[in-house]
Protein backbone atom coordinates (compact mmCIF):
# COMPACT_ATOMS: atom_id res chain seq x y z
CA UNK A 1 0.00 0.00 0.00
CA UNK A 2 2.39 2.78 1.14
CA UNK A 3 4.85 1.62 -1.85
CA UNK A 4 2.11 2.11 -4.27
CA UNK A 5 1.74 5.60 -2.50
CA UNK A 6 4.89 6.08 -2.78
CA UNK A 7 5.57 5.28 -6.37
CA UNK A 8 2.41 7.27 -7.35
CA UNK A 9 3.73 10.00 -5.43
CA UNK A 10 7.04 10.11 -7.56
CA UNK A 11 5.72 9.43 -11.09
CA UNK A 12 3.43 13.02 -9.84
CA UNK A 13 6.73 14.34 -8.74
CA UNK A 14 8.05 13.96 -12.50
CA UNK A 15 5.38 14.68 -14.35
CA UNK A 16 5.95 18.32 -12.18
CA UNK A 17 9.98 18.18 -13.14
CA UNK A 18 8.94 17.84 -16.95
CA UNK A 19 6.23 20.81 -16.40
CA UNK A 20 8.59 23.22 -14.74
CA UNK A 21 11.74 22.26 -16.96
CA UNK A 22 9.85 22.27 -19.96
CA UNK A 23 6.69 25.43 -19.29
CA UNK A 24 8.63 27.43 -16.90
CA UNK A 25 12.22 26.28 -18.08
CA UNK A 26 14.00 25.55 -14.81
CA UNK A 27 17.23 24.00 -16.20
CA UNK A 28 17.22 20.79 -15.90
CA UNK A 29 21.41 20.09 -15.30
CA UNK A 30 23.36 21.43 -12.12
CA UNK A 31 25.11 24.69 -13.16
CA UNK A 32 29.25 24.37 -13.80
CA UNK A 33 31.84 26.63 -13.74
CA UNK A 34 34.19 27.63 -16.31
CA UNK A 35 37.46 25.71 -14.97
CA UNK A 36 41.26 25.84 -16.10
CA UNK A 37 42.38 22.70 -17.61
CA UNK A 38 42.94 20.02 -15.13
CA UNK A 39 40.69 21.44 -12.71
CA UNK A 40 38.57 19.80 -11.12
CA UNK A 41 34.65 20.32 -10.62
CA UNK A 42 32.96 19.51 -7.61
CA UNK A 43 29.45 20.11 -7.58
CA UNK A 44 26.78 18.43 -5.04
CA UNK A 45 23.49 19.19 -3.53
CA UNK A 46 22.37 20.11 0.19
CA UNK A 47 23.06 16.26 2.03
CA UNK A 48 19.69 13.90 2.85
CA UNK A 49 19.43 15.27 6.34
CA UNK A 50 18.64 18.80 4.80
CA UNK A 51 15.49 17.24 3.32
CA UNK A 52 14.47 15.68 6.24
CA UNK A 53 15.07 19.07 8.48
CA UNK A 54 12.67 21.15 6.32
CA UNK A 55 10.21 18.70 6.41
CA UNK A 56 10.10 18.15 10.13
CA UNK A 57 9.94 22.28 9.58
CA UNK A 58 7.00 21.85 7.89
CA UNK A 59 5.54 19.61 10.17
CA UNK A 60 5.98 21.19 13.16
CA UNK A 61 4.54 24.59 11.11
CA UNK A 62 1.70 22.07 9.86
CA UNK A 63 0.67 21.00 13.52
CA UNK A 64 0.77 24.23 14.88
CA UNK A 65 -2.10 25.46 12.16
CA UNK A 66 -4.19 21.87 12.61
CA UNK A 67 -4.24 22.33 16.13
CA UNK A 68 -5.67 25.85 15.92
CA UNK A 69 -8.05 25.07 13.62
CA UNK A 70 -9.10 22.02 15.51
CA UNK A 71 -9.90 23.89 18.26
CA UNK A 72 -11.30 27.25 16.32
CA UNK A 73 -13.53 23.74 15.00
CA UNK A 74 -14.59 22.29 18.12
CA UNK A 75 -15.94 26.03 19.67
CA UNK A 76 -17.81 26.13 16.20
CA UNK A 77 -19.65 22.92 16.38
CA UNK A 78 -20.17 23.43 20.35
CA UNK A 79 -21.93 26.57 19.48
CA UNK A 80 -23.56 25.87 15.60
CA UNK A 81 -23.26 21.95 14.67
CA UNK A 82 -24.38 22.16 11.35
CA UNK A 83 -21.88 24.96 10.47
CA UNK A 84 -19.43 22.68 12.31
CA UNK A 85 -20.33 19.68 10.30
CA UNK A 86 -20.52 21.58 6.61
CA UNK A 87 -16.99 23.11 7.64
CA UNK A 88 -15.17 19.97 8.07
CA UNK A 89 -14.95 18.31 4.47
CA UNK A 90 -13.52 22.16 3.23
CA UNK A 91 -11.11 21.62 6.40
CA UNK A 92 -9.74 18.25 5.01
CA UNK A 93 -9.48 20.00 1.55
CA UNK A 94 -7.31 22.66 2.91
CA UNK A 95 -5.18 20.40 4.77
CA UNK A 96 -4.57 17.96 2.49
CA UNK A 97 -3.62 20.43 -0.51
CA UNK A 98 -1.56 22.19 2.17
CA UNK A 99 0.45 18.81 2.59
CA UNK A 100 0.92 18.18 -0.84
CA UNK A 101 1.84 21.49 -1.95
CA UNK A 102 4.66 21.81 1.30
CA UNK A 103 5.95 18.77 0.26
CA UNK A 104 6.08 19.59 -3.68
CA UNK A 105 7.52 23.13 -2.62
CA UNK A 106 10.14 21.24 -0.20
CA UNK A 107 11.13 18.70 -2.57
CA UNK A 108 11.31 21.47 -5.32
CA UNK A 109 13.52 23.90 -2.89
CA UNK A 110 15.84 20.65 -2.98
CA UNK A 111 16.26 19.38 -6.04
CA UNK A 112 16.83 22.98 -7.41
CA UNK A 113 19.63 23.40 -4.82
CA UNK A 114 23.07 23.31 -6.33
CA UNK A 115 26.38 24.40 -5.12
CA UNK A 116 29.37 23.74 -7.35
CA UNK A 117 33.09 24.31 -6.15
CA UNK A 118 35.97 24.48 -8.30
CA UNK A 119 39.90 25.03 -6.74
CA UNK A 120 39.43 29.00 -7.27
CA UNK A 121 35.65 29.81 -6.55
CA UNK A 122 32.11 28.37 -5.48
CA UNK A 123 28.45 28.58 -7.08
CA UNK A 124 25.28 28.48 -5.56
CA UNK A 125 21.86 27.69 -7.65
CA UNK A 126 18.75 27.72 -5.84
CA UNK A 127 15.31 29.35 -6.07
CA UNK A 128 12.04 27.86 -8.32
CA UNK A 129 10.54 31.34 -9.38
CA UNK A 130 13.65 32.86 -9.47
CA UNK A 131 16.45 31.10 -10.25
CA UNK A 132 19.57 32.98 -8.50
CA UNK A 133 23.30 32.06 -9.40
CA UNK A 134 26.12 33.78 -7.07
CA UNK A 135 29.62 33.19 -8.35
CA UNK A 136 31.99 34.10 -5.68
CA UNK A 137 36.21 33.73 -6.04
CA UNK A 138 37.70 32.05 -3.01
CA UNK A 139 40.30 35.23 -3.11
CA UNK A 140 37.36 37.88 -2.41
CA UNK A 141 35.76 35.89 0.71
CA UNK A 142 36.70 37.80 4.13
CA UNK A 143 35.25 34.85 6.38
CA UNK A 144 33.43 32.05 6.51
CA UNK A 145 30.95 31.54 8.84
CA UNK A 146 29.36 27.08 10.32
CA UNK A 147 26.44 27.27 11.88
CA UNK A 148 23.98 24.94 12.95
CA UNK A 149 21.00 24.98 15.39
CA UNK A 150 19.85 22.00 17.37
CA UNK A 151 17.63 20.54 14.72
CA UNK A 152 20.12 20.82 12.31
CA UNK A 153 22.61 18.87 14.33
CA UNK A 154 20.60 16.24 15.23
CA UNK A 155 20.34 15.78 11.39
CA UNK A 156 24.05 15.89 10.69
CA UNK A 157 23.90 18.84 8.80
CA UNK A 158 25.13 22.70 9.25
CA UNK A 159 25.10 25.62 6.58
CA UNK A 160 28.26 27.55 5.39
CA UNK A 161 28.71 31.01 5.52
CA UNK A 162 31.04 32.78 3.20
CA UNK A 163 30.89 36.65 3.40
CA UNK A 164 32.70 38.71 0.83
CA UNK A 165 33.64 42.65 1.60
CA UNK A 166 30.92 45.18 1.44
CA UNK A 167 28.08 43.46 2.61
CA UNK A 168 25.55 45.67 4.94
CA UNK A 169 22.11 44.96 4.37
CA UNK A 170 20.65 44.87 7.71
CA UNK A 171 20.97 41.71 8.12
CA UNK A 172 22.56 41.83 11.51
CA UNK A 173 24.91 39.09 12.78
CA UNK A 174 25.10 36.45 10.95
CA UNK A 175 21.71 36.23 11.34
CA UNK A 176 20.89 33.83 8.29
CA UNK A 177 19.26 33.46 5.21
CA UNK A 178 16.39 35.81 5.35
CA UNK A 179 18.67 38.94 4.99
CA UNK A 180 18.80 39.57 1.22
CA UNK A 181 22.66 39.97 1.43
CA UNK A 182 24.38 39.86 -1.75
CA UNK A 183 27.68 39.83 -0.51
CA UNK A 184 26.78 36.52 1.20
CA UNK A 185 26.72 33.11 0.03
CA UNK A 186 24.95 30.66 1.80
CA UNK A 187 25.18 26.83 1.67
CA UNK A 188 22.70 25.70 3.81
CA UNK A 189 22.08 22.02 4.73
CA UNK A 190 25.64 20.49 3.64
CA UNK A 191 26.54 17.28 5.81
CA UNK A 192 30.21 17.53 5.31
CA UNK A 193 30.14 21.31 6.58
CA UNK A 194 33.72 20.90 8.00
CA UNK A 195 35.06 19.90 4.58
CA UNK A 196 33.96 22.66 2.95
CA UNK A 197 35.31 25.13 5.60
CA UNK A 198 38.77 23.59 5.25
CA UNK A 199 39.31 23.72 1.24
CA UNK A 200 37.66 27.05 1.43
CA UNK A 201 39.82 28.70 3.80
CA UNK A 202 42.83 26.52 2.80
CA UNK A 203 42.11 28.19 -0.94
CA UNK A 204 42.01 31.30 1.22
CA UNK A 205 45.51 31.08 2.51
CA UNK A 206 47.01 30.86 -0.21
CA UNK A 207 45.75 34.10 -1.68
CA UNK A 208 48.36 37.05 -0.36
CA UNK A 209 45.84 39.74 -1.22
CA UNK A 210 43.03 40.82 1.45
CA UNK A 211 40.58 40.65 -1.27
CA UNK A 212 39.79 44.66 -1.68
CA UNK A 213 41.73 45.09 -4.80
CA UNK A 214 45.41 45.85 -3.04
CA UNK A 215 47.13 43.67 -5.08
CA UNK A 216 49.36 45.93 -6.90
CA UNK A 217 50.99 47.13 -3.28
CA UNK A 218 52.61 43.82 -2.86
CA UNK A 219 55.54 42.81 -5.39
CA UNK A 220 56.59 47.00 -4.92
CA UNK A 221 58.17 46.75 -1.46
CA UNK A 222 59.02 42.70 -1.22
CA UNK A 223 63.05 41.86 -1.25
CA UNK A 224 63.90 39.27 -3.64
CA UNK A 225 66.28 36.58 -3.72
CA UNK A 226 68.27 38.21 -6.10
CA UNK A 227 68.32 41.70 -3.93
CA UNK A 228 69.31 40.01 -0.97
CA UNK A 229 72.02 37.95 -3.12
CA UNK A 230 72.81 41.54 -4.50
CA UNK A 231 73.41 43.04 -1.20
CA UNK A 232 75.69 40.23 0.11
CA UNK A 233 78.16 40.89 -2.68
CA UNK A 234 77.75 44.49 -1.57
CA UNK A 235 78.65 43.59 2.10
CA UNK A 236 81.54 40.98 0.94
CA UNK A 237 82.87 43.99 -1.05
CA UNK A 238 83.16 46.25 1.14
CA UNK A 239 84.43 43.89 3.62
CA UNK A 240 87.16 43.39 1.18
CA UNK B 1 29.40 27.57 -26.22
CA UNK B 2 29.12 30.25 -28.72
CA UNK B 3 32.36 32.38 -28.74
CA UNK B 4 31.02 36.04 -27.35
CA UNK B 5 32.92 39.75 -27.92
CA UNK B 6 31.24 41.78 -24.99
CA UNK B 7 32.67 44.81 -26.91
CA UNK B 8 30.13 44.31 -29.54
CA UNK B 9 27.67 44.52 -26.72
CA UNK B 10 26.02 47.84 -26.79
CA UNK B 11 22.23 48.35 -26.53
CA UNK B 12 20.05 45.83 -24.59
CA UNK B 13 17.66 43.60 -26.64
CA UNK B 14 14.04 44.55 -27.64
CA UNK B 15 13.16 40.95 -25.76
CA UNK B 16 13.67 43.96 -22.31
CA UNK B 17 11.20 46.22 -23.44
CA UNK B 18 8.93 43.12 -23.97
CA UNK B 19 9.88 42.46 -20.56
CA UNK B 20 9.61 45.68 -19.14
CA UNK B 21 5.86 45.88 -20.29
CA UNK B 22 5.04 42.97 -18.89
CA UNK B 23 6.39 43.98 -15.55
CA UNK B 24 4.58 47.18 -15.60
CA UNK B 25 1.61 45.87 -16.63
CA UNK B 26 1.64 43.39 -13.43
CA UNK B 27 1.67 46.25 -11.49
CA UNK B 28 -2.44 46.66 -12.58
CA UNK B 29 -3.36 50.17 -12.54
CA UNK B 30 -0.44 52.14 -12.22
CA UNK B 31 1.38 50.24 -15.26
CA UNK B 32 0.87 53.31 -17.29
CA UNK B 33 3.34 55.10 -14.31
CA UNK B 34 5.25 52.19 -14.08
CA UNK B 35 5.92 51.91 -18.13
CA UNK B 36 7.17 55.00 -18.65
CA UNK B 37 10.75 55.00 -16.50
CA UNK B 38 11.03 51.51 -17.45
CA UNK B 39 10.44 52.49 -21.44
CA UNK B 40 12.96 55.13 -21.11
CA UNK B 41 15.33 53.18 -19.45
CA UNK B 42 15.06 51.02 -22.06
CA UNK B 43 15.85 53.39 -24.79
CA UNK B 44 18.77 55.28 -23.17
CA UNK B 45 20.26 52.28 -22.03
CA UNK B 46 23.83 51.80 -23.45
CA UNK B 47 27.38 49.43 -22.23
CA UNK B 48 30.31 49.17 -22.96
CA UNK B 49 32.75 46.73 -22.43
CA UNK B 50 36.49 47.31 -22.76
CA UNK B 51 39.70 45.31 -21.92
CA UNK B 52 39.37 47.13 -17.96
CA UNK B 53 36.37 47.52 -17.19
CA UNK B 54 32.91 48.01 -18.00
CA UNK B 55 30.65 50.81 -17.98
CA UNK B 56 26.83 51.42 -18.10
CA UNK B 57 24.64 54.74 -18.39
CA UNK B 58 21.07 55.11 -18.96
CA UNK B 59 18.66 58.01 -17.98
CA UNK B 60 17.09 61.14 -19.60
CA UNK B 61 16.07 63.72 -17.08
CA UNK B 62 18.24 62.25 -14.77
CA UNK B 63 21.87 60.73 -16.42
CA UNK B 64 23.95 57.87 -14.87
CA UNK B 65 26.83 56.42 -15.94
CA UNK B 66 28.86 53.69 -13.76
CA UNK B 67 31.87 52.90 -14.56
CA UNK B 68 33.77 49.56 -12.77
CA UNK B 69 37.21 47.72 -13.72
CA UNK B 70 36.71 43.80 -13.10
CA UNK B 71 39.40 43.71 -10.74
CA UNK B 72 36.98 44.57 -8.45
CA UNK B 73 34.17 42.54 -8.80
CA UNK B 74 33.34 40.69 -5.42
CA UNK B 75 30.65 38.37 -6.82
CA UNK B 76 28.76 38.07 -9.81
CA UNK B 77 24.52 37.07 -9.19
CA UNK B 78 22.93 35.53 -12.10
CA UNK B 79 19.24 35.74 -11.77
CA UNK B 80 16.25 34.85 -14.20
CA UNK B 81 12.26 34.95 -12.74
CA UNK B 82 10.05 33.29 -14.44
CA UNK B 83 8.68 36.09 -17.07
CA UNK B 84 12.51 36.68 -18.18
CA UNK B 85 13.24 33.02 -18.34
CA UNK B 86 10.13 32.91 -21.19
CA UNK B 87 11.79 35.60 -23.00
CA UNK B 88 15.50 34.45 -22.64
CA UNK B 89 16.72 37.26 -20.63
CA UNK B 90 18.42 37.13 -17.30
CA UNK B 91 20.27 39.61 -14.70
CA UNK B 92 23.56 39.98 -14.07
CA UNK B 93 23.99 41.29 -10.42
CA UNK B 94 27.69 42.64 -10.72
CA UNK B 95 28.71 43.70 -6.67
CA UNK B 96 32.18 45.40 -5.65
CA UNK B 97 33.61 46.15 -2.29
CA UNK B 98 30.84 49.47 -1.57
CA UNK B 99 28.36 49.19 1.18
CA UNK B 100 25.75 49.61 -0.94
CA UNK B 101 22.95 47.11 -0.57
CA UNK B 102 21.62 46.98 -3.85
CA UNK B 103 24.11 46.14 -6.63
CA UNK B 104 26.17 48.37 -8.11
CA UNK B 105 25.59 47.02 -11.85
CA UNK B 106 22.55 45.07 -13.07
CA UNK B 107 22.79 44.19 -16.82
CA UNK B 108 20.11 43.57 -17.80
CA UNK B 109 18.87 42.56 -21.73
CA UNK B 110 21.67 40.41 -22.71
CA UNK B 111 20.43 36.95 -24.80
CA UNK B 112 24.02 35.71 -24.08
CA UNK B 113 24.35 35.93 -20.22
CA UNK B 114 25.66 32.28 -19.50
CA UNK B 115 29.13 33.73 -22.01
CA UNK B 116 28.89 37.02 -20.49
CA UNK B 117 28.95 36.34 -17.42
CA UNK B 118 31.59 33.46 -18.12
CA UNK B 119 33.68 36.44 -19.59
CA UNK B 120 32.92 38.94 -16.47
CA UNK B 121 33.82 35.74 -14.19
CA UNK B 122 37.46 34.77 -15.83
CA UNK B 123 38.47 38.90 -15.41
CA UNK B 124 37.54 39.07 -12.02
CA UNK B 125 40.38 38.59 -9.23
CA UNK B 126 41.19 34.92 -8.25
CA UNK B 127 39.80 33.18 -10.87
CA UNK B 128 43.12 33.07 -12.77
CA UNK B 129 46.66 32.71 -11.22
CA UNK B 130 48.25 36.34 -11.72
CA UNK B 131 50.61 36.18 -8.68
CA UNK B 132 52.95 34.01 -10.86
CA UNK B 133 54.01 36.67 -13.41
CA UNK B 134 54.82 38.78 -10.44
CA UNK B 135 56.84 36.60 -8.32
CA UNK B 136 59.82 35.90 -10.89
CA UNK B 137 61.87 38.67 -10.59
CA UNK B 138 61.27 41.08 -14.04
CA UNK B 139 64.51 41.75 -16.34
CA UNK B 140 64.41 45.60 -15.46
CA UNK B 141 64.15 45.51 -12.18
CA UNK B 142 65.39 48.51 -11.23
CA UNK B 143 66.31 48.09 -7.85
CA UNK B 144 68.39 44.83 -8.54
CA UNK B 145 70.47 47.09 -10.96
CA UNK B 146 70.82 49.50 -8.98
CA UNK B 147 71.96 47.57 -6.18
CA UNK B 148 74.26 44.98 -8.69
CA UNK B 149 75.81 48.56 -10.08
CA UNK B 150 76.69 50.02 -6.65
CA UNK B 151 78.36 46.05 -6.18
CA UNK B 152 80.48 46.37 -9.78
CA UNK B 153 81.14 50.34 -8.21
CA UNK B 154 82.73 49.27 -4.91
CA UNK B 155 84.24 46.51 -6.15
CA UNK B 156 85.87 48.39 -8.73
CA UNK B 157 86.94 50.69 -6.12
CA UNK B 158 88.13 48.31 -4.14
CA UNK B 159 90.65 46.68 -6.83
CA UNK B 160 92.16 50.24 -7.52
CA UNK B 161 92.44 51.10 -4.19
CA UNK B 162 94.42 47.55 -3.60
CA UNK B 163 96.82 48.69 -6.80
CA UNK B 164 98.03 52.28 -5.21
Amino acid sequence: MTRNVERTAAWMYRGVWGVLTRWFRVPEHPPSLPALPGEELQSFKPSEGFLRYLKLQFWLAFAVTLGAIVVAWVFVTAARPWIGASLTPVLALVGIAQLVFGYLAIHLRYDTTWYVLSQRSLRIRSGIWTISEATITFENIQNVTVESGPIERFFNIANVIVDTAGGSSGGGEHGGKSAKNLHRGVLAGVSNADEVRRLILSRLSLSKVTGLGDESLIPANAWKTEHLAALREIRDALVE
Amino acid sequence: MAQLDPSKIDRPVPALLKYYIITALLTGPLSVIVILPLFFKYETLRYRFDSEGMSMSWGILLRREIYLTYRRIQDIHLTRNIIQRWLGLATISVQTASGSASPEVSIEGILEVDALRDFLYTKMRGAREHHEEEQAVPPADEALLLLREIRDLLRHRGQSGQRT
